[in-house]
């Protein structure tokens, strides 16, 4: 096996890729001079042959939405007998590739099939046609030999191979392994999946996948076996891995034998085509169940019953038709719960359109009691149509549901141009349910999809949606500059597109896509960006509705396309006749192409018409595009490691767990048994929680008084007895190898421990901020401040978001930072800081709204300003919190206490930006100044 | 939020529940209340500067639709304005458009429930559930609420009583929230007499037994005030009670005086960056509000009050815990929270120093106090400013 040349296995180092792999790898670098296509020479190198697998998913509008999830993330992910092997879902609908292994009986039928069709090869080609004439294929560069080549194009489904074996020459040493006469006899290998090994399940047996042509065997003699086809038949019986052994066995000398192969590329779709219909019927939560898991299934119910709508109605009505339900466009979800909402939308309708009236301004929301429990319903008008949203106000606060409609609408127009095209296209009307569907769960369901690994990283990012879904932003991971350097040649390289296929040279003719820009993102963090803001975020508010970020993330994907036409907001602006010198946009359109490997994703934006082609019809994806965007993908794979080193440790403001500051009094035993290792660098991100961590910070004087471990006798005298005034010189002094390892491997436990000494010694009192530095050398206290966000000897962040509206970013702390930090109170705090944050966020909208209007105001009727209403925008607010642990046990003391800040900070000008903040109240903060920290060198 | 706010309109609706038939209409604007009826069936009343009959159909028929539906309407808002339904009784429905800056669905909510509690106060509880005459009680209601429904319409609750009550009984404390404030209101609103024998309903007390309210003007701007049933007759009360009892504190009577608007005695210590303060006492709900605690002029009274009430709203509705008594539902998720708010500023201005103000609350056990700032106070001092000043003023509330 080892021995044997597995031609064209160019799957990645893991092997996840799967199956397919060989194929894609083969479309997508065909010129790679690396790999071996021996078992290929005979095969035309035409693109059109070598579909990619994406290919069949095609609409017919040219619409394509394709996931496939690595082969190991799919058994990660189900561990039991999958359910779910290969998914793929169009918008309206999911198809799920059900594992043939998995029940025999469903095998039998479709082989039965399978033999039917054999007989009547001659029909598939026509029905292949049929679809194709809808579809007139995938666009290529090479667009008049599209047509010209759909023969060839239409793959035949099964193959016959006749090859010569020869029983008697081999010498039957191993017959007792499994599946040896396939590979000896046939020169065919087939390897048995691991799963399906594990399971134990014999029952119908697996499909004879070839995985590897033995050199020299019969089957690469005949040049016409490759990778991927499976064997199905011998001699017209139809074979798996269960009696393919019997059957051969059953040569009893040389002789021609008819293999019956089926062509890789068409297994992927007969497997589909089955199910498909099936699907359809029930596709909710197959794409929610594949993001949020399989807990879904008991919130499931509590979704059902939670009120929540989604109208969108029409404000004039035809009195002629007086048709029950007129004025509905559209309604979802059909739920009992929602019933009742959509029967009272009379009042909606009624408030909009006289409010508005008599007001002049329109109505942004209002609330409903509906059983005891109220009900915030947003609106959303444009021209005579109202877009509502009613969701309970205990799932979702107001600020937050007035961004998420305005996300929706924003969305919806990405997709569909205008909302009335979303709503009343009856061929939207599936995509649209999917749509709210994933929209509901979303704001539904509190467990998010992220992460997957730790409950301390799900946890903060539900904590964390309430305010981040919410910000005109897209989540940013700072990079050192040589990452991003390299980051941005690749995305530039991508996007001159003068290379190779992407040359108007190469073909000679028009190119059809002009590339506007592409953004990057690694783990559902956006690392790079070539997109303009509004572009970015469009792209960002698709990504996050369509829970790719998460995806990415929580799960290598294997293949990921999406391909649509999009209607990014500031090209596709109606022209303003105002200035006519000024920049018009092309009347082009715009399409959006997002490939997915692995953790990355790349969106690109692209343009028809303009300096390119002219779009006609709906084209769909383009192969060279997506290769090309692929291979920039491939090509990242060297830096993968070193982003995800950066955002396990990012280097970015280093955060403090509230746990840490509580004082208990059992805590503080532990604290000083522990054998401490000293440092004086408390500032380490990388501290974790360890049970000595959770330790008193301030003003605990009775720690005064107890002896410390003969075991803390790193240096430094015995503070125990004189920390009194806190003002004893600090008794540690690092051994510098000491630190340096802590710096360089994240030792938790000394940066951990390190605190309990310093605070012991040095922190009596939180505002004696001298005895720390004074003992500090300059150079330690330049690292020391670099790493800190907060002033004062203590690290006292706990939290913070910092939101750059020009770039259309911002900086939080990633969720390996978040989890690392553990504790019991702390994820507590992060989700009350998340929640103060939009309310502190939702003053500030205010005052930017008045900032807007007043500045309107001023451009129309410049002289009429008086000083006397001039406004005092908002630009600072904070509140401070105390908490306490849950569950506090002790009666006779009062529960520790830890009181903190959530201060958000508005900027106007120079540019808009946007700073929240969560630390500890022992030090005196000023918002300005960490501003300045965290904003500094923050561009894209 | 921070804004001056004195340019937007209430319009303060009320109607009979069951018939849609609204009973009287009030609007201010621009601070300036105007008083004017509803309706066409007022023949000859000037262009209505109000809402519009139509519109005030339609603002009572949404609500009644819902209810119908068993679905209950409780507030919408636009770009600038906040409208609030409520319902009392199933009798009287209220609704109030405030365009206000700064206006939070919790302080119309107040407003309705001081609305109300007016009405019991003047017409009696059993009047307004059991409406047979319609026409007789728009009468008498319009007789009794118009100097009151000013006062109600653009003030909020307990921030603004244009009367301080110095100093009071025990039982004058036990009464309810509403007729605690209510009798003040009602004390500044009618026109000035040397005595008065008013018949009240106690809202919370006693909403179906008339009471007599017993003013006796013992100084120009002070007066006297009781609450007691059929006996005694003001007659007996008036030369009795102020001869014996109240002429020999004159001297200590005619010192209350000047405290007037400052409402803090004189020489009290405040630091100079004090532009208005408001201490709530939440368990004997009495607080003690200024916004001229020394003589300074810009900005204006008015402006400060507006300030300090937005910031007031802004802090029960969002942050703090909501007082205790005020709504029962929401008291539970106080309960439960545990991470409790105890200190909140907001900063207003523009990058430039020397603009704008701040803003500072601070809760301490019963005691709620909340600052309004001149800019020149430095932000990271708020807290400490704060808790000192509520450290000062303890002894008083």
């Amino acid at each position: 096996m080892a021995t044997a040349a597995l031609c064209g296995s160019r799957q990645s180092p893991e092997g996840l890729l799967g199956d397919s792999s060989p194929q894609e790898d083969e479309d997508c670098d065909p010129e790679d001079g690396d790999s071996d296509w021996g078992s290929y020479s005979s095969a035309s190198s035409d693109y059109d042959d070598l579909e990619p697998e994406w290919l069949d998913s095609v609409q017919k509008n040219g619409e394509l939405f394709y996931l496939e999830l690595s082969e190991g993330e799919e058994e990660s992910l189900l561990p039991e007998p999958p359910v779910v092997n290969h998914v793929r879902f169009s918008e309206n609908e999911i198809i799920i590739e059900e594992d043939d292994y998995r029940e025999g009986k469903k095998y039998e039928p479709k082989l039965k099939r399978f033999t039917k069709i054999l007989k009547s090869k001659r029909l598939l080609p026509k029905r292949h046609n049929k679809k194709n004439s809808k579809d007139s294929g995938p666009v290529s560069i090479l667009k008049h030999q599209s047509h010209q080549k759909t023969g060839v194009l239409v793959q035949q489904r099964y193959k016959d191979v006749s090859v010569c074996v020869n029983p008697k020459k081999l010498t039957v040493t191993k017959a007792k392994e499994q599946l040896k006469l396939l590979e000896v006899l046939v020169g065919v290998i087939h390897q048995t999946k691991w799963s399906w090994r594990r399971a134990g399940k014999q029952a119908g047996g697996e499909r004879l996948v070839v995985h590897g042509l033995l050199p020299g065997g019969p089957a690469m003699k005949s040049g016409q076996v490759f990778i991927g086809d499976v064997l199905v038949a011998v001699n017209d019986v139809d074979v798996t891995s269960e009696n393919i052994e019997r059957v051969l066995s059953c040569i009893p000398g040389p002789m021609q034998v008819k293999l019956t192969f089926e062509n890789a590329y068409a297994v992927k779709k007969e497997a589909a085509q089955p199910t498909q219909k099936k699907v359809q019927l029930n596709t909710e939560g197959d794409l929610v169940k594949l993001l949020w898991g399989e807990e879904v299934g008991g919130s499931e119910q509590k979704v059902l019953h939670t009120p929540h709508v989604v109208l969108y109605l029409t404000l004039e009505l035809d009195s002629e038709t007086s048709k029950e339900e007129q004025e509905i466009l559209y309604h979802y979800p059909a739920s009992d719960a929602s019933q009742k909402l959509k029967s009272v939308r009379g009042i909606f309708l009624t408030l909009c359109d006289m409010l508005e009236s008599v007001t002049g301004t329109r109505v942004t929301s209002s609330s409903l009691l509906l059983n005891g429990k109220q009900i915030n319903v947003a609106y959303w008008k444009e021209s005579d149509k109202l877009l509502l949203i009613g969701l309970p106000a205990e799932e979702v606060p107001l600020p937050q549901l007035r961004n998420m409609i305005e996300d929706v609408a924003q969305t919806l127009k990405f997709m569909y141009g205008s909302l009335d095209r979303a709503f009343c296209q009856a061929e939207n009307a599936p995509r649209v349910d999917h749509f709210f569907e994933l929209f509901f769960q979303r704001a539904l369901l509190p467990a998010r999809p992220h992460g997957g690994a730790s409950p301390g990283a799900q946890q903060y990012e539900a904590a964390s949606a309430v305010l981040l879904d919410g910000l005109p932003g897209v989540r940013w991971l700072p990079l050192p500059q040589e990452i991003k350097v390299e980051l941005d040649t690749a995305l530039s390289d991508l996007e001159a597109a003068d290379f190779a296929e992407l040359s108007e040279d190469y073909h000679d003719m028009r190119r059809l896509y002009t590339i506007l820009g592409s953004s990057l993102f690694y783990k559902g963090y956006l690392t790079c960006s070539h997109l303009p803001k509004d572009d970015l975020i469009d792209v960002a508010v698709y990504c996050r509705h369509y829970g790719l970020l998460p995806l990415a993330a929580k799960q290598r994907v294997g293949q990921l396309v999406i391909w649509r036409e999009v209607f990014p907001r500031c090209h596709c602006r109606p022209p303003t006749d105002s200035d006519p010198d000024a920049f018009q946009e092309p009347e082009g359109r715009y399409f959006l192409l997002i490939v997915g490997w692995r953790h990355f994703m790349s969106c690109v934006l692209l343009e028809a018409g303009g300096c390119a082609s002219t779009a006609v019809g709906n084209p769909g994806p383009d192969c060279v595009y997506v290769d090309q965007v692929k291979t920039a993908l491939h090509q990242l794979q060297a830096v993968d490691c070193r982003i995800n080193e950066q955002l396990e440790s990012s280097p970015s403001p280093c955060l403090s767990c509230a746990d840490w500051f509580l004082a208990g009094s059992h805590e503080k035993l532990d604290c000083l048994t522990t054998s401490p290792i000293l440092s004086k660098l408390q500032g380490s991100s990388k501290v974790a929680t360890s049970p000595p961590c959770r330790r008193t910070l301030f003003g605990d004087y009775s720690l005064k008084t107890r002896k410390p471990s003969p075991s803390r006798s790193s240096g430094g005298p015995d503070d125990g007895g004189e920390g009194g005034e806190g003002g004893g010189p600090s008794p540690h002094t690092t051994p510098d190898t000491e630190r340096k390892q802590r710096e360089a491997d994240g030792s938790e436990e000394s940066g951990a421990l390190l605190k309990v000494i310093k605070k012991k010694s040095a922190l009596l009192n939180p505002f004696h901020v001298g005895n720390l530095k004074k003992d500090l050398s300059e150079k330690e206290l330049e690292i020391y401040n670099a790493m800190k966000l907060t002033s004062g000897p203590e690290n006292t962040l706990f939290h913070y978001v910092a939101l750059e509206t020009v770039q259309g970013i911002f900086i939080t702390p990633t969720h390996e930072d978040v989890a690392r930090l553990g504790g019991s109170v702390h994820p507590e705090l992060i989700k009350n800081f998340h929640r103060c944050c939009l309310s502190i966020r939702a003053v500030f909208q205010q005052t930017l709204m008045e900032e807007k209007k007043k500045a309107g105001s001023v451009a129309d009727h410049s002289d009429s300003t008086d000083s006397a209403s001039a406004p005092n925008p908002v630009k600072e607010h904070g509140v401070l919190f105390e908490c306490s642990p849950e569950n506090w046990a002790d009666q006779k003391k009062a529960p520790p206490v830890v009181a903190y800040w959530v201060v958000g900070r508005l900027f106007l000008c120079p540019k808009v930006q946007e700073l929240y903040v969560c630390f500890h109240d022992s030090v005196t903060e000023i918002a300005i100044e960490m501003a300045f920290k965290l904003f500094f060198g923050l561009t894209l | 939020m921070g804004e001056e706010g004195t340019e937007g309109t209430v319009h303060l609706l009320c109607l009979a529940a069951s018939s849609g038939v609204p009973l009287f209409c009030r609007s201010s604007r621009g601070g300036a209340p105007a008083r004017q009826q509803v309706g066409p069936w007022r023949s000859g009343s000037p262009k209505l500067e109000g809402l519009p009959f139509s519109v005030i159909g339609s603002l009572n028929g949404v609500h009644m639709f819902g209810q119908n539906l068993e679905v209950q309407l409780s507030s919408a808002r636009t770009e600038d304005t906040t409208v609030v339904w409520k319902s009392f009784h199933d009798s009287i429905t209220l609704i109030v458009l405030s365009s206000e800056a700064g206006t939070s669905e919790l302080r119309l909510e107040r407003l309705l429930q001081m609305v109300f509690g007016a009405m019991v106060l003047l017409v009696g509880l059993e009047e307004l559930t059991n409406i047979s005459n319609i026409e007789r009680l728009k009468k008498e209601l319009r007789e009794a609420l118009s100097g009151f429904a000013e006062a109600a319409g653009t003030n909020f609750a307990s921030l603004v009583v244009s009367g301080r009550v110095v100093v009071a009984t025990e039982s004058w404390w036990r009464l309810g929230t509403p007729e605690a404030v209510l009798l003040p209101w009602l004390v500044g609103s009618l026109p000035p007499q040397a005595a008065r024998d008013y018949p009240v309903y106690l809202p919370h007390g006693s909403p179906t037994v008339p009471h007599r309210l017993l003013t006796l003007t013992l100084l120009p701007g002070l007066e006297l005030c009781l609450v007691c049933g059929p006996r005694p007759p003001l007659s007996q009360l008036d030369p009795q009670l102020l001869e014996r009892w109240w002429q020999p504190m004159l001297d200590p009577l005619r010192a209350c005086l000047p405290l007037g608007p400052r409402a803090l005695p004189a020489g009290f210590p405040l630091h100079t960056d004090i532009l208005g303060l408001l201490l709530l006492h939440l368990e004997l709900k009495r607080c003690l509000f200024t916004v001229e605690p020394s003589g300074d002029k810009d900005p204006s009274p008015e402006q400060r009050r507006c300030v300090l009430r937005s910031f007031y709203t802004l802090v029960t509705a969002v942050h703090f815990p909501p007082e205790p008594g005020q709504q029962e539902d929401k008291a539970e998720d106080a309960a439960q929270q545990p991470q409790v708010p105890k200190a909140c500023y907001l900063v207003s201005g523009t990058e430039e120093p020397g603009t704008g103000w701040r803003l500072v609350a601070l809760q301490s056990g019963p005691r709620r106090l909340l600052l309004l700032l001149s800019a020149q106070s430095p932000v990271h001092g708020l807290r400490g400013l704060a808790t000192r000043t509520l450290h000062a003023l303890t002894p008083l509330l």
